[in-house]
């Protein structure tokens, strides 16, 4: 069965140090599992300010509805957002908290 | 949802002194100001150029009274005669291929139905997708039996006002296992025979069409009688077919398929037209495979596959208008709306007065490929996106905007809400990416050349696609060096005939980009600013056509890759789509080719090895896209590899129509092919290409105040382009 590891701590502060480029194969292959399939349903990043301001959101269940946005948080950079949201699917798809904060 | 300024003009491109209308819908009251720019650079992202625009003083701005006007999305056929179909007893059937039966609203298959009055009569899909009969405001008949997505049904419905029998029919063609191919339903109802509008794939609210029908209808016939039920699901050639000489009209989806009328087979020519382009050329109920091109068998696609979000033409009224000064030098424009803090542009592309160029440099506005992207939402439409960028879904206000609207129309990206391909994009309506302040993509992405030839001093003329596709190889001739866009992917035949002989003819072209002239378009021949696409047989495919379905439309051609209809772009500009990636960019390394001789113009001043590891799209001008040179798609033997970009992560994708066989070393980590070639080659009669092979090469122009060796290597070929000695 495709799962995450839990346990697999490294990968989350490879990924937190470096989140584009080159990755190990563990990491792009945990990356790889966290993208698959659509959007829709799951946690994305909205730019809410263009370049100053970024928000956790979900799309709607279909187009024409609205997104859901997190008004709890605002990142101002960019690998921020990206570091939450890589925190928030690890949630979606294992069911615990992201061990490295 | 985030509020817009929503704007689009009648015109793309124009010539000074030309008028154009500006049709715009405002979301507050009050009033709203509007000026002409002139557009230099539109990237307003910190690392970029800086964003630039220039007023234009020969146009007042001006005060404008705001108002909302309607998006009317869904197609849909409107029958020119009302009178005919005011019956009182009468029979309908027709075949389809219901595409979304769970989405939760009404789907009109046919009728004259008004919601307004609530009178006339319908045949139709209610909320649950079952099939529905409805006359006037009486509680409609519903058959109690779920229908399958996708798949062939002949349905009908026959009304008898002496006695109010009303009957359901419903038909599957494809028969599995015990489940039965044919169901009735009966009931009592009343007549309501109005003449109001009739419709097929939508009904009457007033004067609107609402309740529109997703999937494929085909062959709708009508009668003025109560047919029998073994009649009613009689398939056309069968001993209980109803005789087509009583019909009321008898429509054939496959006469004049490229067009937007629907032709009445019966002697009474009860004409329609189609409103906002459904998807003709589409595989009818008795498609069988033995032909895939519509135009030898029209007989097998009489279907149009209909979408409650295809959007041709939101024709809006103009609210104003804006007289180009005569002296406007050709150039890239935006009209500008301002709403207390709401801003928008709509892009209007100047040219210079016919046979009177302004410049030797022609900028060739790959207009047919913003289309190809407009108000795209790959976001939600893929659920390959995010493997593909290597990023989790980013999107802005814009995209926000575009998701909770429905719709704006969609880009040839995207899958309609029911999940099949868009075919069509148009620019008659607003369009939020081909603008400045967006992604740097197409539109903006290509102000980085315009702003680079500005502070360049290298003045251009600007020519577009839309030109390209009506003037041909003429609106090319003027000029000694025609420069591409970032991302010319999209051409229609007359346009990649025209590039080809410009070049053929001493013409000199730079291409600066990659992933150009890679997908066979066709633009409507007589409707104004649509496209036409399918998605065929190979290629990096949002989504893949249906089996038959390769042939377009509006033109007859065989759509897809260019590549598979014997034009490699090889051909054209030496190289040809390799691979992308989208979190980083790279660089390129000088190879031999880089000291011939015959290159010695284009490295003059340059002293680096490592060429373009900068820039402000992923740090690098080698990235996003790329194209590699390759002899066996049609590389010129001549043609030189100046320098080679080939040092990627695993986050970039080798092109799938290279990959004939599935296995796992596709990646810019394990596959070779994965390369952006910098290329140079003579052409016949004095000409030459260049071809930097790499949509980011663009963002890095601008580097170190526009003195880095990406800038000095397109100066030194510009320069030398403009030279008239033979190359």
């Amino acid at each position: 069965m495709l799962s995450i590891d839990p346990s697999r701590t490294d990968l989350c502060e490879e990924f937190k140090v470096k989140p584009f480029g080159r990755h190990s194969a563990d990491l792009h292959r945990l990356l790889d599992l966290m993208r698959w399939g659509f959007a829709r349903g799951r946690t994305v990043i909205l730019c809410t300010v263009p370049h100053k301001e970024w928000r956790l959101a979900k799309f709607g269940p279909r187009r024409g509805t609205p997104m859901q946005i997190d008004d709890g948080r605002a990142f101002t950079s960019y690998h921020d957002a990206v570091w939450a949201c890589f925190r928030a699917r690890w949630k979606e798809m294992t069911g615990g908290e992201c061990p490295v904060e | 949802m985030p509020e817009r300024l929503l704007a689009y003009t009648d015109k793309l491109s124009a010539e000074p002194g030309d008028l154009i209308e500006v049709k715009v819908s405002a979301p507050r009251p009050g009033t709203y100001r509007a000026s002409l720019v002139r557009m230099i650079c539109g990237d307003d992202s910190p690392d970029g150029p800086g964003f630039k625009i220039e007023r234009v003083a020969g146009v007042p701005g001006n005060e404008y009274r705001a108002r909302r006007q309607p998006i009317p999305c869904g197609s849909y056929i409107e029958i020119d005669d009302r009178q005919s179909f005011a019956l009182s007893s009468f029979s309908v059937r027709t075949f389809i291929w219901p595409t979304w039966l769970d989405n939760g609203s009404e789907q009109c298959i046919l009728g004259n139905w008004d919601a307004a009055t609530k009178s006339g009569y319908a045949l139709y899909l209610d909320a649950s997708g079952r099939l529905a009969l409805r006359i006037g405001d009486q509680a409609p008949l519903v058959l109690p039996h779920d229908l399958m997505s996708r798949h062939w049904y002949l349905v009908a419905a026959a009304f008898d006002a002496a006695s109010g029998r009303a009957i359901l029919a419903v038909r599957r063609l494809m028969a599995y296992g015990h489940s039965g191919q044919r169901h009735f339903a009966e009931g009592q109802l009343t007549p309501s025979a109005v003449p109001n509008r009739f419709l097929i794939a939508a009904w009457n609210e007033g004067k609107r069409a609402t309740a529109h029908f997703n999937g494929k209808i085909d062959s709708p016939t009508i009668f003025a009688e109560a047919l029998k039920p073994e009649a009613l699901l009689a398939c056309p050639g069968t001993r209980d077919e109803p005789p087509p000489e009583r019909a009321v009209a008898d429509w054939d989806f496959s006469q004049d398929i490229g067009g937007t009328w629907i032709i009445d087979s019966s002697r009474y020519r009860r004409n329609g037209h189609t409103v906002n382009l459904p998807t003709r050329a589409m595989t009818g109920w008795n498609w069988d495979g033995s032909e895939m091109n519509w135009k030898r068998k029209p007989e097998h696609y009489g279907a149009i596959h209909f979408h409650d979000d295809d959007l041709y033409d939101c024709a809006w009224q103009t609210d104003f208008s804006i007289r180009l000064p005569k002296d406007l030098k050709s150039g890239i424009y935006c009209v500008r709306l301002v709403q207390d803090e709401l801003e928008e542009f709509t892009p209007l592309f100047v040219r210079p007065p016919k046979g009177k160029p302004t410049s030797p440099i022609a900028f060739l506005v790959p207009t047919a490929s913003y289309l190809a992207y407009a108000n795209h939402q790959m976001d939600t439409s893929w659920h390959f996106d995010e493997l593909s960028s290597a990023k989790f879904t980013s999107v802005n206000r814009t995209d926000q905007f575009l998701e909770e609207t429905y719709s704006l129309g969609l880009s040839t990206y995207d899958l309609h809400g029911d999940g099949s391909g868009v075919c069509h994009s148009s620019r008659l309506r607003p369009i939020l990416n081909m603008r400045p302040k967006s992604d740097l993509w197409q539109f903006n992405a290509d102000t980085h050349i315009t702003d680079w030839l500005a502070a360049k001093g290298l003045d251009c003329d600007i020519i577009t696609d839309e030109d390209l596709e009506h003037d041909g190889l003429d609106c090319l001739k003027p000029y000694r060096c025609v420069l591409t866009g970032t991302h010319p992917e999209y051409y229609s035949l007359k346009m990649l005939d025209a590039v080809q002989d410009y070049t053929d003819r001493g013409g000199r072209l730079v291409y600066l980009g990659a992933n150009g002239f890679y997908w066979r378009i066709a633009w409507h021949p007589s409707l104004d600013g649509v496209i036409e696409h399918r998605r065929s047989e190979a290629g990096m495919r949002a989504w893949m056509t249906e089996s038959g379905e390769s042939y377009m439309a509006f033109t007859g051609e065989y759509s897809g890759l260019w590549r598979r209809n014997g034009r490699p772009p090889n051909l054209l500009v030496g190289t040809g789509f390799s691979g992308q990636g989208f979190d980083v960019a790279s660089y390129y390394d000088r190879m031999p080719g880089s000291r011939d001789p015959r290159a010695a113009f284009i490295f003059d001043g340059v002293t680096d090895e490592r060429i373009g590891d900068f820039g402000s799209i992923g740090g690098g001008a080698a990235g996003w896209e790329l194209d590699r040179a390759d002899a066996a798609l049609g590389t010129p033997p001549h043609a030189l590899i100046l320098a080679s970009a080939g040092d990627f992560p695993a986050s970039y994708h080798w092109v799938s129509e290279e990959l004939n066989h599935t296995h796992s070393a596709v990646n810019g980590d394990t596959c070779p092919m994965i390369k952006a070639d910098m290329v140079f080659f003579e052409t016949p009669h004095g000409g030459g290409v260049f071809s930097v092979s790499s949509i980011s090469w663009a963002g890095s122009l601008a580097h170190n105040s526009y003195d880095n060796n990406v800038s000095r290597i397109t100066e030194n070929v510009v320069r030398r382009f403009l030279d008239p000695k033979p190359l």
